[in-house]
């Protein structure tokens, strides 16, 4: 969801939203050996990120790539290349928990080798504390799910305030903790990977001072860290690779510098001078200067990982404000876009492509192709004009907000490539510059919503559910502010079928009934799909296994080794 | 102005300005006859998979793309610098005007009034030429309404914080001419304040004021595209050298033309309104001749 990605890349370290991946390396993988990879310090350079580092505030897909270094949690990603690393795996937990009661109650049981770096024993109540904590209003950023999952804990205001805690998590023992949820959940094991389901020792909790030192359950652990500029990571000596196979941890010391530009960033680590050569990045993707280089056969070739994070850059339609309240216009629309301008505008084909559908084309969210209004790469607007006379719609003019930045994949140049391709179509388009840090409140409040924005969704995690339900369900409507439905469309039986995939522990079975609802509700043209991300990131040359996983699309900082 | 036609410099700056400035005057006509316009995409010329590199070397330069392409849309390059021309020159053309007027008001208005009226209005000035131009244009151009018509905006900007240079030199220059003789028979015959500075004083003024502003000239077009490159110039659509230097940045590597056109443009333009400026000081402003000659 593209919360996750908004707060993600201001809040956390850099994990969540979108970090480019591996793929490259292929030599480099042949002889990489996880036994033997260990010594060495890797730099990693970044853009933004490293503003939090409380478990309770970070929002991540699959554990983040810096916090996952940290903190350990019941399940996190399976950090495999393609569909194998889009599922989740165990983690503290044993397994991936036992749904009952028609998958409303989650059942974990913990290792009995887990320790935080201070040598104690990692518990269940230590997992509870940590989600109760996130729970906490001085503690913001997390994500919303728990809250809307688990019974009656929507309105509970964090263990300063109640420290009765959340009656819906049960911990009958040190090693077993019991979810109660409100409705049923298949995709609980997705969720458990959050870095809200890191432990966090009551004892050692400093409420918002935690995170200058948050302890760690995971293969590092903080020497220093000065928010926004910089943080060092050193091994967690009681962390062992015996009870976690996830997690090589090669590298003996981990050094992030943030705040750095994307072109600079990308420039050293084609360079490679120095302690450069040791270097990867999770959130500057390449650039124009880096691409002219990349497929040439160059050293360049050696030192890319090519991923998909799934996610969608789309066009959002207010269906409550004319002319989008007709259908007919939607349509005319969807005819007349031109997905080769966009996907330049954004970019290139390399490290974006377009998209017919709202689901970007991963199995694991149940994508299923289709075209409703077949456009072809450069727009019909011939078809567009005919829909629009067939409606008696005639000299259209709309308005089009988009951010003020282009970082964030919304901003004026893809919006400037809408706006000529709908005049080609006869339809006039202002366009409406939002301010970037005010964007998301704008357009996600109904009572400023414009009647079009450019907007970007992300998954929180690989499966249908958390793309589609905030975009399309009708109770996700939130008049307060940090509302995501922005047709503002509330169907009844949309809404059940939703509740019904939900129900589903078998992912095979969602896949298809998610990808079923999408395209049926793509027929209403409520947003016209523009592109998909992929990710191109590089890495310096001494970099090894930088191989990006099917859940996140980027390299995984726990897996290289700089040795 | 005989000095003035033997200058080579003046000539070739005059002729080189003349050329920019009949460039902007008539760019719908040129992109016309180029068959092109600035709008239009051409995503089939791009190299899509390597960012949208326009596609041939220099930059796309074609029979029918004139300079090539803008990387990343493929807008006729030739079409957006020549009515980008019309932004940078029309801004800066329009800023200079604007700041001459002010300034001769305010400085002419502080050389003929009494000691109170002389010294508010210079610390004014002071405090004028103390501002920091760049920060606080950023800052008033962020703030305004978008739908405003932008190149008239940033003239007005420019001008408002840039006049102090201006009203100094008048003033200046006026304190000298108040005590020739002609301003005092002038005044001995009775006329007034505004006659005198207009009839006696604004005559004197010409050459100084002429050849300041044909400084400030290539001064504003710098500021407007400083402005354009930090993104708080001319909107999209409206092409402007210093926006597309500002997009240049992440292309000079990848398709250095695109820094090249532009960046030569302002170059030769700046250059050229220097030498004329040169030329001009040189002319009317006989000590300074006899001391080059």
């Amino acid at each position: 969801m593209r919360r996750a990605l908004t707060l993600v890349l201001p809040s956390l370290l850099l994990l969540a939203a979108c970090d480019g991946g591996g793929g490259g390396g292929t030599s480099a993988t042949g002889a990489f050996d996880p036994a033997t990879c260990q010594g060495g310090t890797l730099t990693v350079l970044n853009q933004g990120g490293i503003t939090h580092l409380d478990p309770a505030r970070l929002y991540t897909s699959g554990g983040g790539n810096i916090p996952s270094l940290l903190f350990r949690t019941l399940t996190t990603r399976n950090r495999q290349p393609g569909e194998a690393g889009a599922k989740p795996a165990p983690d503290l937990a044993t397994d991936l928990g036992t749904p009952s009661d028609g998958a409303k109650t989650w059942t974990y049981r913990l290792r009995d080798d887990v320790f935080f770096e201070d040598g104690t024993p990692i518990t269940s109540a230590d997992v509870k504390y940590g989600i109760e904590r996130s729970f906490a209003p001085e503690l913001p950023g997390g994500a919303p799910y728990l809250r809307d999952w688990l019974q009656d804990a929507a309105s509970y205001q964090g263990p300063y305030k109640q420290p009765e805690g959340i009656k819906a998590i049960e911990t009958p023992d040190d090693r077993t903790i019991v979810f109660k949820l409100s409705k049923p959940e298949g995709d609980f094991p997705f969720l458990a990977t959050a870095t809200q389901f890191a432990p966090v020792p009551k004892a050692k909790d400093k409420g918002v001072g935690y995170e200058a030192h948050p302890i760690s359950s995971g293969p590092y652990q903080v020497e220093s860290y000065e928010p926004k500029k910089s943080l060092v990571l050193v091994r967690n000596t009681h962390w062992s690779s015996k009870s976690d196979t996830l997690r090589y941890a090669c590298p003996d010391r981990i050094e992030v510098t943030a705040g750095l530009d994307a072109a600079v960033i990308n420039q050293r680590l084609v360079s490679g001078a120095g302690q450069d050569a040791n270097a990867a990045t999770t959130d500057a993707p390449v650039g124009p200067e880096q691409l002219a280089q990349l497929g040439t056969g160059g050293p360049l070739d050696k030192q890319v990982a090519r991923g998909e994070f799934p996610a969608t850059y789309y066009l959002a339609f207010n269906t409550k404000k004319a002319p989008f309240d007709n259908q007919k216009v939607r349509e005319a629309l969807s005819y007349a876009v031109n997905r080769t301008s966009v996907v330049n505008a954004l970019g290139g084909s390399t490290i974006v492509g377009s998209s017919t559908t709202f689901l970007p084309p991963q199995k694991a969210l149940g994508y299923q192709p289709y075209d409703h209004f077949p456009a072809g790469d450069t727009g019909d607007p011939a078809k567009a004009k005919q829909v629009l006379a067939e409606a008696g719609v005639s000299n259209l003019t709309i308005e089009l907000a988009h951010s003020n930045s282009d970082d964030s994949g919304y901003g004026p140049k893809v919006a400037a490539a809408v706006q000529e391709a709908f005049k080609q179509a006869g339809v006039t388009v202002k366009l409406t510059a939002i301010d970037d840090a005010t964007y998301r409140d704008v357009t996600g409040k109904p009572a400023t919503e414009p009647s079009a924005s450019l907007q970007y969704w992300g998954a929180d995690w690989p499966s249908g559910g958390p793309f589609l339900i905030p975009i399309f369900d009708g109770r996700q409507i939130i008049t307060a502010g940090g509302n995501f439905n922005l047709a503002q469309y509330n169907d009844p039986q949309v809404n059940a079928e939703i509740d019904a995939i939900n129900a589903l522990t078998d992912q095979s079975t969602a896949q298809a009934r998610w990808g079923a609802l999408d395209t049926t509700i793509g027929k209403l043209a409520l947003t016209i799909p523009l592109a998909h991300e992929k990710d191109v990131f590089l890495f310096g040359k001494n970099v090894k296994n930088a191989v990006p996983d099917g859940w996140r699309g980027t390299y995984d900082l726990a897996r290289i080794s700089v040795k | 102005m005989r000095a003035l036609r033997r200058d080579r410099g003046f000539l070739v700056g005059a002729a080189i300005a003349l050329l920019m400035i009949l460039v902007a005057a008539t760019a719908p006509l040129l992109a016309a006859a180029a068959g092109q316009d600035y709008t239009t995409y051409h995503d089939n010329l791009l190299d899509s998979a390597r960012g949208g590199v326009p596609l041939g070397r220099l930059g796309g330069i074609s029979g029918d793309h004139w300079l090539g392409l803008e990387p990343g849309t493929g807008r006729d390059l030739f079409a957006r610098v020549v009515y980008g021309a019309q932004v940078s020159l029309g801004v800066a053309v329009g800023a200079t005007i604007l700041e001459v007027l002010i300034g001769l008001l305010v400085g002419t208005a502080a050389g003929l009034g009494g000691r109170w009226a002389d010294g508010i209005l210079t610390r004014l000035v002071d405090l004028v030429l103390a501002l920091p131009i760049l920060v606080i244009a950023i800052s008033l151009l962020a703030i305004v309404p978008q739908d405003w018509p932008r190149p008239l905006l940033l003239a007005t900007v420019i001008a408002v914080l840039g006049w102090g240079g201006t009203a100094r030199i008048t003033r200046g220059e006026t304190l000298t001419l108040r005590t020739r003789d002609y301003v005092a028979a002038a005044r001995l015959s009775g006329a007034g304040w505004f006659r005198i500075a207009r009839r006696e004083i604004l005559p004197g003024l010409t050459a100084p004021v002429l050849t300041y502003a044909a400084l400030l000239l290539p001064t504003n077009m710098v500021v407007e595209a400083g402005l354009s490159f930090l993104g708080v110039g001319v909107r999209p659509p409206t092409p402007s050298w210093g926006q597309m230097l500002s997009t240049a940045t992440t292309w000079f590597r990848a398709d250095p033309m695109y820094v090249i056109i532009p960046g030569g443009l302002l170059f030769l333009t700046l250059l050229s309104f220097v030498l004329v400026a040169n030329g001009l000081r040189r002319a009317l402003d006989p000590r300074q001749s006899e001391v080059l000659r």
